[in-house]
């Protein structure tokens, strides 16, 4: 039997589950009933889901599924994989530029990056959405809203010596 | 209003964003508007996307929503037989009439709702939370993996909720040692993440255009027929809009069953054998069914939210949470101190609707072409959009690490079929019912175990499981033969 990811969602709710009781022994009564009759619940039900999703064949695990959006089948499985690890891999570079640069530069350097690097968008177009991106943001967010957005580790540390 | 609806109006066009995942952007928007202002904004959004979503779901054959995919069984044919402006005609004029019944069922029904929500208790409250998230949870999933994975789902959503300090003892409950956490898990940046990411991450898999690499052709004809259709079959329309409402304002059900309930319904109403081989093949009544069933729910599933607090389904589950943003308790006082509140509501919902529906067929072949934007050009200003939805939460940078978080914790859920309703449902009540529980048990020891009320609602919520899981059984029994 080939082990996949959905085998360990349910050993680590039962994980946590246990977490959570033993941590709720230490509460008064009240304050630990809700969390110890919803983690007593999540451990037996993980543990049938588990036993579930061991003994039941991949096709009937995966028919026996949600009522809910579904990620696309018909492109090739490593393919697919490897656009998902680029795709979160964005998501944290996007992260990343925030924290070192902050929203300002972060937001049209994202998008700019994005249409040039993954999109391989021409120049013009780049330029043209990240130009509107920025305005979008300093706009409405910045100048409309008001709202503190922070300058970023790299712009900080510049400015502590006096250099910003 | 007018702002919402033309939002809402996009987001159902494009099959890539969901109405839930919108709304949720849409929630740091209204931090400083009034009630007034608020609801309008987000219920005008929230109720024209259906209307919206079956555009494409007839184009294209792609749903806009997940609430328009009955509409592809008969509406896509039709386009392809050269009656896509029929088609449209029919699903833009049925939706119309199905959100105009929508709305009216709401008003009429508050008066009724409004002396049973008054009778109801903390005892009665937390099993109607425990029978809302049942019902979600039990009709989120297939089979019986798919009903304890939406259980499951449901706990673990419960679980998220404890982070933070405890309101009655003030204890500090799972926070790692971070202030951030003190103030419990924001829910912006959690609901973001859970339903925006995996979209966005499936967006970039496909690598295509929004609607994938489909063309269109001249829609304008047939759009009078098509309208012409929905008074000629007008009671089918109004039986299917009854259908959407009383789906609509059972918690846990919601467009996505509606809609099949009604196209089935469509069908039973064929008189003879050959009237419903025609069905999917492209009769316009299997598309008049959904096209007023998916609409009409919204007015009605407004219904269990403002009065008990129970959203529906996952776009009332975040609506919930803009009333909380506004210092708004859903329960008796929107049905008092607050009535005139709902009621805009119900004019929202209506008005909305008009407008949408007249712009569409004023523009109907214009606003397909949105569809064939290539993916890539979209997917930097969604994130864009996440990450400073999800940073106005708390203008916090952990707003965005709980984004990413639960981006992730999203896309596995996707990923592995986990379904994430249940957990938005249970993450947002969690705290009530913990609330309701707390109070329950200090004013009435284990008694309130033994009120007739709290008893009935048990039994429900335990019928309401058995119901699922037997006819389940039985339709997988019907189904054995075949498959052998």
């Amino acid at each position: 039997m080939r082990y996949s990811g959905e085998h360990f969602v349910s050993p680590c709710l039962m994980a946590m589950a246990v977490g959570v009781m033993i941590t709720a022994m230490k509460w008064p009564f009240k304050t630990a009933l809700f969390p110890m009759i919803v983690s007593v619940f999540i451990f037996f039900g993980a543990m049938a889901e588990f036993l579930l999703t061991f003994f039941e064949s991949k096709h009937i695990v995966t028919k026996q599924g949600a009522v809910d959006f579904q990620l696309s089948e018909d492109i090739d499985q490593a393919l697919a994989n490897r656009r998902t690890l680029l795709g979160f891999a964005w998501i944290i570079g996007f992260f990343l530029l925030i924290l070192l640069f902050g929203f300002l530069i972060a937001v049209p350097l994202m998008v700019f990056l994005f249409l040039k690097v993954q999109a391989k968008e021409r120049w013009g177009i780049s330029l043209l959405l990240t130009g509107l991106a920025l305005v979008f943001f300093y706009g409405l967010f910045i100048w409309l809203l008001s709202i503190p957005f922070p300058v970023g580790w790299i712009l900080e540390g510049l400015k502590m010596p006096g250099l910003g | 209003m007018l702002i919402g609806s033309a939002i809402g109006f996009w987001v159902g066009i494009l099959p890539g964003i969901g109405g839930s995942a919108t709304l949720a952007l849409m929630i740091p928007f209204i931090y400083k508007m009034t009630p007034q202002e608020a609801f309008p904004f987000l219920l005008g959004m929230h109720s024209v996307v259906s209307t919206t979503g079956d555009i494409t779901s007839v184009l294209f054959g792609i749903p806009g929503e997940a609430t328009t995919v009955a509409t592809v069984v008969d509406g896509y044919p039709m386009a392809k037989k050269g009656e896509a402006g029929r088609a449209l005609g029919a699903v833009l004029m049925s939706s119309l009439v199905g959100a105009l019944f929508g709305a009216g069922f709401m008003a009429f029904s508050i008066p009724i709702v409004r002396p049973l929500v008054l009778a109801f208790g903390s005892p009665e409250m937390f099993m109607v939370i425990l029978l809302g998230l049942t019902c979600i949870a039990t009709l989120s999933g297939h089979g019986k993996r798919g009903f304890l994975c939406g259980l499951l789902s449901g706990g673990f959503g419960f679980l998220c909720s404890l982070v933070g300090q405890e309101r009655q003892a003030g204890i500090i409950r799972f926070t790692f040692g971070q202030l951030y956490l003190w103030n419990e898990l924001p829910l912006i940046p959690v609901v973001v993440g859970l339903f925006a990411i995996p979209e966005i991450i499936d967006l970039l898999v496909r690598g295509t255009a929004i609607a994938g690499n489909v063309s269109y052709g001249n829609l304008s004809k047939g759009v009078r027929d098509g309208i012409k259709d929905t008074f000629r079959h007008f009671w089918l329309t109004i039986r299917c809009s009854l259908i959407g409402s009383f789906i609509g304002i059972l918690p846990g059900l919601g467009g996505a069953v509606a809609q099949w309930v009604s196209y089935a319904h469509a069908v039973q109403s064929a008189k003879t054998l050959e009237e419903r081989a025609g069905f999917g093949k492209g009769d316009v009544r299997g598309v008049l069914g959904p096209g007023a069933a998916n609409n009409s729910k919204e007015g009605a599933g407004l219904i269990p939210t403002v009065a008990f607090g129970i959203p529906g389904n996952s776009g009332m589950a975040i609506l919930l949470g803009g009333f909380f943003l506004m210092g708004l308790i859903p329960g008796p006082d929107m049905l008092t101190k607050h009535l005139t509140l709902t009621y805009s509501m119900v004019w929202t919902i209506a008005l909305s609707n008009i407008i949408v529906v007249a712009v569409c067929l004023l523009f109907i072949n214009h606003i397909a072409n949105l569809t064939t934007i290539r993916g890539n050009l979209l997917i930097p200003f969604i994130l864009l959009l996440c990450f400073i939805g999800a940073y106005t939460s708390n203008n916090h940078i952990g707003d965005l690490i709980v984004l990413m978080l639960f981006g992730g914790i999203g896309y596995f859920m996707v990923r592995y079929h986990w379904p994430r309703p249940p957990f938005i449902l249970a993450f947002i009540l969690g705290r009530l019912a913990e609330n309701y529980l707390y109070v329950s048990t200090s004013r009435y020891g284990a008694s309130w175990l033994y009120r007739p009320k709290v008893i009935t609602i048990f039994l429900i919520t335990v019928a309401f499981v058995l119901y699922h899981f037997f006819r389940k059984k039985i339709s997988i029994r019907k189904e054995e033969p075949h498959e052998v």
